[in-house]
């Protein structure tokens, strides 16, 4: 309880064996109508590709029997070369077909794991109904934008995130101090734990405040960490500058955690 | 524990995962060796747990996001199926494919009865009312049956067959796929597909043309209506699974059955080749009626004894009596 309540509405939360939930972001209907497209586009071409090559087959036969035979052969293959795509393509790329890697979208199962044979299958057949335009309507009103031939087979299409660097993560945003030092101990500063030092850091790296916006924010941020830090209403730290508070209990904070 | 030192000191983890996981992913691990793979397990796990700790501790930082979305990159390469092996091909012919057809049976029959109903609608709408007969049943195939010939031309048979198979499969695949609308496009497909047939086997009976008839239907339409009825079996049990869902949300229902059949009517769809060729090649054919009707019997026993045969586990085994091998060993 508590967790799931701050899913937002397009995401799927997956329960991984080790106990820890993975977020997914679902696809939407826009980014999946343009990979089908692509696909088509792509199939549509592999089905013309086997039918000029099925009929050229064709041709070379000596016999109207045979050509007959041939112009069948050849209609047939282009038509099984273009449903197959679909489903060989998501099966070979475990549910990143062309189209989809193109908009950055894979299949997955409901449980997090990749799609296997039978939820490919399954999928891919009840495109036949979901390509009545029914499956438009169902997916619109899908939290999760899916299909009746995803409800069939138990998956969902997900966005993988555009990847995120670590560099780009890990490095620290530059912190705005104007302090030259840590200043004198804080009193109970023992009390306080990496969740403070997260906010002070948020608070103390964030640039484009405007002044006096800023010294509002510290004032209050101060406030509670005083009460945190639980000093008696006369303590000499509730006389400094919040900001110079901010700063220094951050300054120690970081050293007493390190 | 501060952000800067989480990261610091788990970062070499996380890097390694991530050229694990783009190394992976063209070969879906298969290009690691035992060793990688071992590791890579262990690295996923870690992974893990750092994203839980940096839940609790940071969920506001960008290294949380980060986790997540390595960790999402991950899993599904650890976690999948089994994997198909086209090995495992014949097996599934063999045994699988005759058990999920026992295992089915009160659909495949639920689904042979939406055909008969449709058969007897056919043929009464034509008995009852016969002067109806024209608007129900094309004309020609009359003029056709008075010349005593209801035949293809043979140059255009593979034509034929291609898209008879093609057009078939398609007519099962639905079947299937109806199934995810509460079954009612494979319940129309069957009443329909019953309905032709009916009407025009009672026109035909009308003008006494049935040994003709017949002996067209029947060398291909044993195993292709066999087909769709076990085809509609399955559409129907996933109809069933989603308005009779059990313990199971609906939803939870219909992924279950849908994942269970959807192996019998694929390899049940594959069969209407078999039809096909014989709706091509046979039926139309000169062959006299007699055999013709016979084809289609033996097809019909031979798919039948397969469906209903195939796949059983032995029953007697042998028993062994201890008391007489201790009397002989002794």
């Amino acid at each position: 309880m508590g967790v799931v309540a701050s899913v937002p509405p397009d995401t799927i939360r997956i329960h991984t064996a080790e106990n820890v939930s993975l977020g997914y972001a679902t696809a939407g209907v826009g980014s999946r109508l343009v990979a089908q497209v692509v696909d088509n586009i792509i199939a549509y071409i592999l089905f013309f590709i086997a039918l000029i090559g099925g009929l050229a087959v064709a041709n070379t036969a000596s016999s109207t029997q045979g050509a007959a035979f041939g112009v069948g052969a050849a209609i047939a293959f282009a038509t099984l070369v273009y449903a197959a795509y679909f489903f060989v393509s998501e099966l070979v790329t475990g549910g990143r077909t062309l189209g989809k890697s193109v908009m950055g979208l894979r299949v997955l199962r409901v449980n997090g794991a990749a799609p296997d044979f039978a939820a490919i299958a399954v999928r891919n057949i009840v495109r036949v109904i979901d390509a009545t335009g029914i499956g438009l309507i169902v997916m619109f009103f899908h939290p999760l934008s899916r299909r009746l031939g995803d409800l069939a087979a138990g998956t969902v299409v997900v966005r993988e995130r555009p990847t995120l660097r670590l560099a780009a993560v890990s490095a620290p945003p530059p912190l705005i101090v104007r302090t030259p030092d840590a200043g004198p101990p804080i009193d109970g500063i023992e009390r306080l734990s990496s969740a403070e030092h997260n906010a002070l850091r948020v608070f103390l790296s964030r640039p484009g405040l405007a002044p006096e916006q800023r010294h509002r924010l510290a004032a209050e941020l101060g406030s509670r960490m005083c009460d945190r830090l639980q000093l008696p209403p006369g303590a000499p730290e509730r006389m400094w500058p919040p900001e110079l508070l901010l700063e220094r209990l951050y300054l120690q904070l970081d050293q007493r955690l390190r | 524990m501060s952000l800067d030192t989480f990261i610091a000191e788990r970062q070499p983890r996380w890097t390694e995962l991530e050229a694990a996981v783009k190394r992976a992913r063209r070969g879906k691990l298969r290009a690691l060796s035992a060793d990688e793979l071992e590791r890579f397990g262990q690295l996923q796990r870690h992974v893990s747990s750092d994203l839980a700790i940096a839940r609790r501790d940071y969920p506001d930082a960008a290294v949380t996001e980060y986790l997540n979305a390595l960790s999402a990159r991950a899993h599904p390469l650890l976690y999948r199926g089994t994997p198909m092996r086209l090995a495992a091909v014949p097996h599934f012919y063999a045994t699988g494919l005759p058990r999920a057809f026992r295992a089915a049976w009160p659909y495949i029959v639920a689904s042979l009865a939406l055909l008969v109903l449709g058969f007897l609608a056919g043929w009464l709408a034509v008995d009852l009312r016969p002067d109806l007969r024209s608007s129900l049943v094309p004309a020609s195939l009359f003029d056709q049956m008075a010349r005593g010939r209801i035949q293809g031309n043979v140059p255009d048979a593979p034509i034929a067959a291609s898209f008879i198979i093609q057009n078939n499969i398609r007519v099962a695949l639905i079947c299937f796929a109806g199934g995810v609308l509460i079954g009612l496009p494979t319940a129309f497909v069957l009443l329909s597909n019953g309905w032709m047939l009916g009407t025009i086997a009672a026109a035909v009976h009308l003008g006494g043309y049935d040994l003709q008839f017949w002996s067209l239907i029947v060398p291909h339409g044993v195993i292709e209506l066999s087909i769709i009825v076990i085809a509609g079996g399955t559409g129907l049990m996933l109809g069933d699974a989603i308005l009779r869902p059990g313990p199971l949300r609906r939803g939870d229902a219909l992924a279950v059955a849908a994942r269970r059949v959807v192996s019998l009517a694929i390899g049940a769809a594959t069969l209407l080749i078999v039809a096909g060729i014989l709706e091509a090649f046979v039926s139309p054919s000169g062959l006299p009626e007699a055999a013709k009707l016979a084809i289609g019997a033996s097809a019909g026993t031979l798919l039948y004894s397969w469906l209903i045969l195939g796949g059983r586990e032995r029953r007697r085994v042998k028993r062994v009596n201890l008391d007489r091998l201790r009397r002989a060993s002794a």
